[in-house]
């Protein structure tokens, strides 16, 4: 079962501290873990002060998220999903879309620490939550060990689907080091490989348990 | 592996690695500009029907809209000698009737909801033998029938060849309409300035799109630029200019300003290419001793709305050229229907065929009471074989090894048993297939080219025309230069796909790359070492041939001291350019080979097939990276897989709706559902493809089906004529079997 499709936290739950981050536990660990880095804010893109006024019953929110490390403060849509926001307003590609309905994982993402498809979560559904996209993975131009994993394996051919698989199987070994290869083919099950690279992408998941 | 090679045939990563794991690879659907406007497309919800009215008032007075075209701003753009970029005549669900350039997707989606459209329906057809009938709806006022009349294919006399058998065995089998569901969907983002367009598209073709959006747009070749840097998949839903390209070139000129689309999923499943349903007819004759005498086949291909290609003469090629056979006969229909697109698919049209004829034959060896694998051994076309009808031999031939290696490697003689030997409800089963047909060839017009710059650093520049869409096609050049070359391959960049830039190819399709890029790329390399060694000679004042460059290093033959090739590279007098054209060998018949064996275990209780394993042996002429070698024998065998038992577009038969345009419905195979894969690999070394290879992308796709038909058979003892064979299938079977 795919974590995406569990009952989604909703705004009023997390601010009565019942799960995930309090806001000021947030802004703390910006502060503490983050100094150096400005608070980004960006606003709706351009190209909508060209259209009229939203339609009915589309709201702008602020929402604040930690994406890879980096706090963001946001003026989003209510209706905007996590996946149009990480891809159109920050740029951040790595995250693709496929098929926007949750069937296929393209546009998995880590969230505190669980696999969430993107694509399936309203933007404001991640307000104050921490998420690492595939760009979060790798430190400059040294890859994580997973990525270079991949790469030495060859676990993927055109690679559309290799953000997911490599950031589902970072979620599957930060809660188990040492999976065995159903668990590793249960956690990747729903990240569908087109090309059909699953040999090498259980090699590689594997060749990392191992050094673990 | 050779040991005569340094790179060639090693396990080397892909090229493009660092960029697709990290992210940082920019598909198509990744690229964006300021001010870019978003198409939407208004898509016919009937099968067939006239566009009466289109009131798209409302669209037009929604904020952020700047455009909106519909079939009456097109007959100047005809590129396709059918399909209009967008029609007047609906002829599927899904084609294409309205586009709306606005300022977001959402206002573009919005618009789209409020363009009424009037549609005068008209009767439709989805059955290919019923749309051959002269009462059937017509399509075209041309008729149906694909060119007007069928293709036709002859050799010896085959009446003569069934007097002779004998044993005549018929069979009409049937199989399924599949959709390449890539995992990118359709998307190009076009930007015109200044009279030059350039268009980043997600295409296996670059210099095909360039060329269909010249001739569409009326415009200059060399004002257009297509470029294809990532590509999240093909497998020939985009080998072609497409709609999709036309149209977002056209709002580009229109409104000055980029234009992006891209596909949904379910736009993807109605309005792409697709794998055309095949129907077979066969009737063959064999002697005692397992001998061919007579081949007699009809194949009417349910091609849709659109054809691109008549595809039963495609399919039909396997018929006419895996077996030798003296004496046949073929009728080739490929009829339009009011379904999606029939278009390419990986192995374009060999599956539909290779699915029928290997369970007839195994039928047929059954009945001689013959091994399946001798009578394969007994029939296959021999290397002299080639174009039966016209007496052209095959360049190359390893199917007697893929047979014989597979056979082992299954331990076929000692665990192939009767068919229903197993006791238990859970039943095993073993079954073979083997595949020949055209792969990888330089057929004629066919371009084959490339470009090398050697550097001052002695380091090298690969420019390929080639299309890299997951077969590692950039790291093959690269490779191949730095092989022929004699440079590390680390030294040796790659720019591909890119028309203002490199040059073209032919497409990453048919199993190409590797000969008609490989090719080009070995001779440019030749060409630019021997301006290397020209200028080497006259720095050590020897003759050329006493010269040879290793590892990025100039030696004098049977001397130990190195010159670092900067050295040499340095002294040219210009750029160090190799420049290779290849050239079409027209006394051969291109062909790989393959044959696999399957186990699979049958619950009789649920109907589930369970591929235990899957031996794939392929002649790839020679393995220029073993790593991409197997993926694509992995890959490719596991969506023959799921042709054989899963995937099928459904279309409602009141409607001609389809009813699974989704993952969800549409089945393909995730990382539970695949079986142990051994990739073998045989080297015939084919004299014609660079270092002796040849193609392996498609063969793959073509062989499991069949061997996995016959295995269930093994298993069970029930024959199967149409795919896929899914669990509810195998239920009404047995339970038809039973009564």
């Amino acid at each position: 079962m795919k974590e995406a499709k569990e009952k989604p936290v909703y705004l009023e739950e997390r601010e009565e501290g019942k799960k995930g981050l309090s806001r000021r536990d947030f802004l703390k660990g910006v502060g503490a873990g983050t100094v150096a880095v400005a608070m980004v804010t960006t606003g709706p893109p351009a190209h909508e002060a060209e259209a009229a006024g939203p339609p009915k019953g589309v709201r702008e929110m602020a929402v604040v998220m930690e994406v890879n490390g980096k706090p963001y403060r946001l003026n989003v849509k209510s209706h905007w999903t996590l996946l149009e926001v990480l891809r159109r307003e920050l740029a951040l590609t790595g995250t693709k879309n496929s098929c926007d309905r949750g069937s296929c994982g393209a546009c998995t993402v880590i969230l505190d620490g669980r696999v969430v498809y993107a694509c399936s979560l309203l933007a404001v559904e991640a307000d104050r939550r921490k998420i690492t996209t595939i760009e979060g993975l790798s430190d400059g131009e040294t890859l994580h060990p997973l990525q270079e994993a991949f790469v030495r394996e060859d676990a993927l051919q055109c690679g559309f689907c290799t953000p997911a698989m490599i950031l589902c199987s970072k979620a599957l070994l930060d809660r188990n080091p040492r999976p065995g290869i159903d668990e590793i083919k249960e956690a990747l099950s729903g990240n569908i490989c087109r090309c059909a690279a699953y040999p090498k992408i259980v090699k590689a998941v594997t060749s990392v348990t191992n050094k673990a | 592996m050779s040991s005569q090679f340094k790179i060639i045939g090693t396990r080397q990563p892909r090229l493009d690695a660092w960029a697709r794991v990290s992210g940082r690879a920019k598909y198509a659907s990744d690229i964006s500009f300021p001010g870019m406007l978003h198409l939407k497309v208004v898509r016919s919800p009937h099968p067939h029907a006239n566009v009466l009215n289109i009131d798209a008032q409302k669209a037009a007075a929604l904020p952020g809209v700047r455009l909106i075209l519909t079939h009456k701003d097109m007959p100047a753009y005809r590129w396709h000698p059918d399909m209009p970029v967008l029609t007047d005549v609906a002829r599927f669900v899904g084609d294409d009737i309205v586009c709306v350039a606005a300022t977001s997707e959402e206002i573009a989606a919005e618009a789209v909801d409020l363009i009424k459209v009037e549609y005068q329906v008209l009767p439709f057809v989805l059955d290919p033998e019923a749309a051959m009938k002269p009462d059937a709806p017509k399509l075209y006022p041309k008729g149906n029938l694909v060119g007007g009349k069928p293709q036709l294919a002859s050799r010896g006399d085959v009446e003569k060849g069934f007097a002779e058998a004998d044993l005549v065995y018929e069979g009409r089998y049937k199989t399924n309409l599949v959709q390449h569901a890539t995992r990118e969907p359709r998307a190009c983002v076009a930007l015109w300035e200044g009279g030059k367009l350039t268009v980043w598209d997600s295409t296996q073709y670059t210099f095909a799109v360039q060329e269909g959006l010249a001739k569409a747009l009326r415009v200059p070749i060399s004002k257009v630029r297509v470029i294809c840097e990532q590509m999240g998949g093909g497998f020939g839903d985009r080998s072609t200019a497409e709609r999709y390209n036309v149209l977002a070139a056209l709002v580009a000129r229109k409104t000055q300003r980029p234009a992006r689309i891209e596909f949904n999923r379910e736009e993807n499943f109605l309005a792409g290419h697709h794998r055309y349903p095949v129907i077979f007819y066969l009737k063959y004759g064999v002697k005692k001793d397992g001998t061919l005498t007579a081949i007699q086949a009809k194949a009417v291909a349910d091609m849709g709305g659109y054809a691109h290609f008549p595809g039963a003469g495609g399919s039909m090629e396997v018929i006419l050229s895996t077996y030798r056979c003296p004496n046949l006969k073929a009728e080739s229909y490929s009829v339009c229907t009011n379904k999606p697109e029939g278009g390419f698919m990986r192995c374009v049209g060999h599956p539909q065929a290779t699915f029928p004829q290997e369970v007839h034959l195994d039928i047929i060896a059954e009945k001689l009471g013959m091994d399946p694998v001798e009578f394969r051994l007994k029939n296959y076309a021999r290397l002299e074989d080639g174009d039966q009808a016209r007496k052209i031999p095959f360049s190359s031939n390893g199917m007697e090894e893929c047979i014989k290696k597979g056979a082992e490697a299954a331990s076929w003689k000692v665990r192939w048993q009767k068919p229903g030997s197993t006791a238990g409800p859970v039943k095993r089963g073993l079954g073979m297939a083997i595949h020949a047909c055209r792969h990888g060839g330089m057929a004629a017009g066919m371009p084959s080219s490339g470009m090398v710059r050697v550097n001052s650093d002695g380091t090298v520049n690969v420019f390929t025309g080639t299309s890299d869409i997951g077969g590692g096609q950039k790291g093959t050049m690269a490779m191949i230069a730095a092989e022929e070359i004699g440079v590390p391959l680390e030294s040796v960049f790659v720019t591909s796909a890119d028309t203002d830039v490199t040059t073209d190819t032919a497409g990453t399709t048919g199993s190409r790359q590797t000969i008609t890029g490989g090719t080009g790329i070995k001779l440019a390399a030749t060409d630019a070492k021997n301006q290397l060694l020209d200028i080497a000679a006259e720095e050590l004042k020897v003759d050329r041939k006493e010269i040879l460059i290793s590892e990025g290093k100039v030696y004098r033959r049977g001397s130990s001291e190195a010159i670092p090739l900067e050295k040499i590279a340095g002294k040219a007098p210009g750029p160090i350019m190799g420049r290779g054209v290849g050239r079409v060998p027209r006394n051969v018949i291109f062909h790989t080979q393959a044959a696999h064996f399957v186990e699979v275990e049958v619950d009789t209780r649920t109907g589930a097939v369970r591929v235990v394993k899957l031996i794939a042996v392929h002649d790839v002429g020679r393995a220029i990276n073993l790593l991409t070698t197997e993926g694509q024998i992995e890959g490719g065998a596991t969506q023959g897989i799921g042709f054989g038992l899963a995937e099928e577009q459904l279309l409602d038969q009141a409607t001609g709706i389809c009813v699974n345009p989704n993952f969800i419905d549409y089945r393909v195979a995730t990382i539970k559902d695949i079986p142990e894969i051994v990739p073998m690999i045989v080297e015939s070394v084919d004299p014609y493809g660079p270092f002796g290879a040849k193609g392996v992308g498609e063969p793959p796709y073509s062989v499991p089906a069949p061997a996995i038909t016959n295995a269930i058979y093994n298993a069970i003892g029930v024959r199967f004529s149409e795919i896929p064979i899914t669990n509810r299938v195998i239920l009404t079977s047995l339970a038809k079997a039973k009564a």
